[in-house]
C-alpha cells in the first residue's frame, strides 16, 4: 500500500481516465487528417464565394457558387457555432441543455434592437459585439439556479426557459411584439455575412479547442464523469458549470446576432425555434459529443442533408419523417457519433452494432 | 367573486384533462426513466382515432375511448419493444433524441394522412351545460374530468393491487434486482409504455371533444405533462392528480385574473411555475425525495 503515498501520476491527479470520445482524437494520424480536411474545406469555403462577385465576373473567373449556395454555407457556419457551443455544456459537462436556442434568440433580438433606427440605432459592428453580452449575462443569471438541477430536470427546465423567454419577448411591444423586428436590409452583402458567420464558427472552434485542453475543460469533463468527485478534488463545480453555460450562451448569441442582420427579420418563431434547438443537439451528438470536431462535422452533414431534403416544400413532410428516422438510427447505432464511429473507436461492422445495442438496450 | 369562482371551476375542469395527459407521461418517466417527447404525439393520435370513429362510424366520442385505448396500448407496446428498449440504458439525451425522432415521425405521418386541417368532434350535447349559483359547467368538460378520474383510479389500481403492477414498480425501483427475481424486463418495459400510451390515447379522445385538433397540436401537451408531473411530484398517481388540477387552476387564473396577462402568456406562466417549483421544491408538491 505504498503507491498512494508517492507522487500522483497524471491520471490520478485528474482523477479520471480520458473518456473514449477524447481518446479517439488523441490518435495523431486521424487528428492530423481531420485538421487537414477541415483546413482545405475552410479555404474552399472562404475563396469559392469570391467567384460570385462582380469583380470576378469582369475578370472572367467562372462562378463556382451561386447565391443559394452561399446561403447554405452561411447556415452551416451558423450551426457549427451553435453545435460547438452546445457541446461545451452538453458534451463536456454532460448537462444536456434543451434550451440553448434562448441564447440564439436573445442574441438576435439584442442585435436587432441595437441596429434599429427607432430604438438604439447603433452601428452594425457595435450591435454584433453586443449580441453575445446579453445572452451570457442571462445564462449566468438563470444558470445559477438551473444548473443545480440534473438529468431530465435540467433538460426540461432549460427547454421551459427557452419557451418562456420566447413568449415573453413576443409579448413586449418594444421588441416588436408578435410581428418581430426588421433590421435594415443590406444589399449585395451575402459575402459579408458569410465571412462573419464563418468567423463566428472559427471562433467557436477556437474557444472549444482552448477549453478542451485547459484546466477549465478538464474540470468540466470531471463534472460529467462524477460531479461529487470533481468537487472533492477541488473543482468549483458551480463556477465551472455556469462559466461553460455563459461561454456557450455568448457564442450562440453571437450566431443569433449575425443571423438577425443577415436575415433582416427576426420574430419569436425564428429566434426561439424549437427546430434549431433540437438540430444543434442532434448535430453535436451525431458528430460526437465531447469532441472538438464532432459538432462541426455533425453540423455540416446534417445541414447538407436537411437543405437537400427540405429545400423542396412538396417533400418537406417526408424530410421531417426522414429526420426522425435518422435520429432513431443515430441514437441506436452510432451512439458515440460519427467521429468515434469511423475513427477506430468502433468499427463499421455488425459486431459493433450488436455490441452497442447490448450496451444500451435491455 | 363570481368570475373568480367560474375561473376556478373551469381551471379544475381543464386540470382534469391535464391529469389524463400527465398520468402516462409520469408512468414512463418514473418507471422507465424516460422523458417521452413523443407523448403529445400519442395524445394527438388518440384524438384523431376518436375523430375518425366519430366522423366515419358516427360513434359517440366517449364510447370510442375504450377502442382508442386498446389501439394505443398495442401501438405503445410495439414501439417500446421494437425501438425504445434498445436505448433504455443509454445516456439521457439519447432517449430524449429518440423520442423526439418518434415524435417527428408520428406528427408528419399524421400530416400526410390527415393534412393540417382543423378537425373537431362535436356530438349533439357539445356546447350545452348547466349552471349552479351562476357558475356555468359544460357537460363535456365535466365528463372529461370524470373520465380522467376513472383513468387515474384504474392506473392506481393496476399499479398497487395487481401482480403486473407490482412487477412494474419493482422494475422502477431496481432494474437488476427485478431481473434477478425473474421479471422479464423487456415485457414489463413494453407493458408500462403501452399503459402510458393507452392513457395518452384516452386523453387525446377527451381533447378532441374540447378543442379543434391538428397533427401539430400535441407539442404543448408534452410540455404541460412535464410541468404537471414536476409540480405534483414524480412517482405516484395521486401526486399527478393534484399536480394536474393545481396546474389547470393556476394557468386559468393566471391568464384571466392577473392584469396584463392574457392567453398569449399560457406557456410563460406554465414555465415560470415549472422553474420555480424545480428550484424551490424539486420533489414537487406531493413528492417524496427521489
Amino acid at each position: 500500500m505504498t503507491t498512494s503515498l508517492g507522487p500522483p501520476s497524471s491520471e490520478e491527479a485528474t482523477g479520471l481516465e480520458a473518456p473514449p470520445s477524447l481518446r479517439v482524437l488523441d490518435r495523431p494520424r486521424l487528428r492530423r487528417l481531420l485538421v487537414l480536411v477541415f483546413m482545405l474545406a475552410l479555404i474552399v469555403v472562404l475563396l469559392a464565394p469570391l467567384t460570385a462577385t462582380d469583380q470576378a465576373d469582369s475578370l472572367g473567373v467562372p462562378q463556382l457558387v451561386d447565391r443559394s449556395q452561399i446561403r447554405i454555407l452561411t447556415t452551416i457556419a451558423m450551426f457549427v457555432v451553435m453545435a460547438s457551443a452546445w457541446n461545451l455544456v452538453g458534451g463536456l459537462t454532460g448537462y444536456s441543455s434543451f434550451g440553448n436556442v434562448a441564447f440564439f434568440g436573445l442574441g438576435a433580438y439584442t442585435c436587432a434592437v441595437a441596429v434599429d433606427a427607432h430604438r438604439l440605432h447603433l452601428p452594425m459592428a457595435a450591435a454584433i459585439a453586443l449580441a453575445p453580452v446579453i445572452p451570457a449575462a442571462f445564462a449566468t443569471l438563470v444558470g445559477l439556479p438551473l444548473l443545480r438541477l440534473r438529468g431530465h430536470y435540467f433538460a426540461i427546465a432549460t427547454l421551459g426557459t427557452a419557451v418562456a423567454v420566447g413568449e415573453v419577448v413576443k409579448n413586449i411591444d418594444y421588441l416588436g411584439g408578435a410581428t418581430g423586428l426588421f433590421p435594415p436590409i443590406l444589399h449585395r452583402a451575402d459575402l459579408l455575412f458569410l465571412y462573419m458567420m464563418v468567423g463566428a464558427a472559427l471562433l467557436a472552434v477556437l474557444v472549444s479547442r482552448l477549453i478542451l485542453r485547459s484546466r477549465f475543460g478538464y474540470g468540466l469533463i470531471a463534472i460529467r464523469e462524477n460531479e461529487e468527485a470533481a468537487g472533492v478534488i477541488g473543482v468549483n463545480t458551480t463556477a465551472y458549470k455556469v462559466g461553460a453555460f455563459a461561454v456557450a450562451a455568448a457564442l450562440t448569441g453571437l450566431a443569433g446576432g449575425v443571423f438577425a442582420v443577415w436575415n433582416s427579420f427576426i420574430n419569436q418563431e425564428l429566434g426561439f425555434s424549437l427546430d434549431f434547438n433540437i438540430q444543434m443537439i442532434l448535430m453535436a451528438v451525431l458528430g460526437g459529443a465531447g469532441t472538438l470536431f464532432g459538432p462541426v462535422l455533425g453540423a455540416i452533414v446534417l445541414e447538407l442533408l436537411i437543405q437537400n431534403l427540405a429545400g423542396r416544400s412538396d417533400v418537406a413532410v417526408y424530410a421531417q419523417i426522414g429526420l426522425g428516422l435518422l435520429l432513431a438510427v443515430t441514437v441506436i447505432f452510432v451512439p458515440r457519433g460519427i467521429i468515434a464511429f469511423f475513427g477506430g473507436g468502433s468499427r463499421l461492422s455488425l459486431t459493433h452494432l450488436r455490441r452497442s445495442l447490448r450496451e444500451t438496450g435491455v | 367573486m363570481q368570475l373568480f369562482l367560474q375561473q376556478v371551476v373551469l381551471g379544475l375542469l381543464i386540470g382534469g384533462v391535464y391529469v389524463a395527459v400527465a398520468i402516462g407521461f409520469s408512468l414512463v418517466w418514473g418507471i422507465l426513466n424516460i422523458v417521452n417527447l413523443a407523448h403529445g404525439a400519442l395524445v394527438i393520435v388518440g384524438a384523431y382515432l376518436t375523430w375518425l370513429l366519430f366522423a366515419r362510424a358516427r360513434l359517440d366520442p366517449f364510447l370510442a375511448l375504450p377502442i382508442v385505448a386498446v389501439a394505443l396500448f398495442a401501438f405503445g407496446y410495439a414501439l417500446q419493444r421494437a425501438l425504445i428498449n434498445r436505448v433504455i440504458r443509454a445516456p439521457l439525451f439519447f432517449t430524449l433524441l429518440l423520442t423526439f425522432g418518434v415524435n417527428l415521425v408520428i406528427v408528419n405521418a399524421l400530416l400526410v394522412i390527415f393534412k393540417s386541417d382543423f378537425r373537431s368532434v362535436t356530438p349533439g350535447y357539445s356546447g350545452s351545460g348547466f349552471g349552479i349559483a351562476g357558475v356555468q359547467v359544460p357537460y363535456i368538460r365535466l365528463a372529461a374530468l370524470g373520465v380522467a378520474v376513472v383513468v387515474a383510479v384504474a392506473v392506481g389500481w393496476l399499479l398497487n393491487r395487481t401482480r403486473t403492477g407490482a412487477a412494474i414498480q419493482a422494475v422502477g425501483a431496481d432494474r437488476d434486482a427485478a431481473r434477478l427475481v425473474g421479471i422479464d424486463l423487456r415485457h414489463v418495459y413494453a407493458l408500462t409504455f403501452a399503459v402510458a400510451a393507452a392513457c395518452a390515447g384516452v386523453a387525446g379522445g377527451l381533447i378532441s371533444t374540447i378543442q379543434a385538433i391538428t397533427p401539430t397540436a400535441g407539442e404543448p401537451y408534452t410540455l404541460q405533462a412535464f410541468v404537471v408531473v414536476v409540480l405534483g411530484g414524480l412517482g405516484r398517481v395521486g401526486a399527478t392528480v393534484v399536480g394536474g388540477l393545481v396546474f389547470g387552476m393556476v394557468e386559468t387564473l393566471g391568464q384571466t385574473m392577473v392584469p396584463g396577462l392574457g392567453a398569449g402568456w399560457a406557456n410563460a406562466i406554465a414555465f415560470a411555475i415549472l422553474v420555480l417549483v424545480l428550484v424551490v421544491r424539486p420533489q414537487g408538491l406531493m413528492g417524496r425525495i427521489a
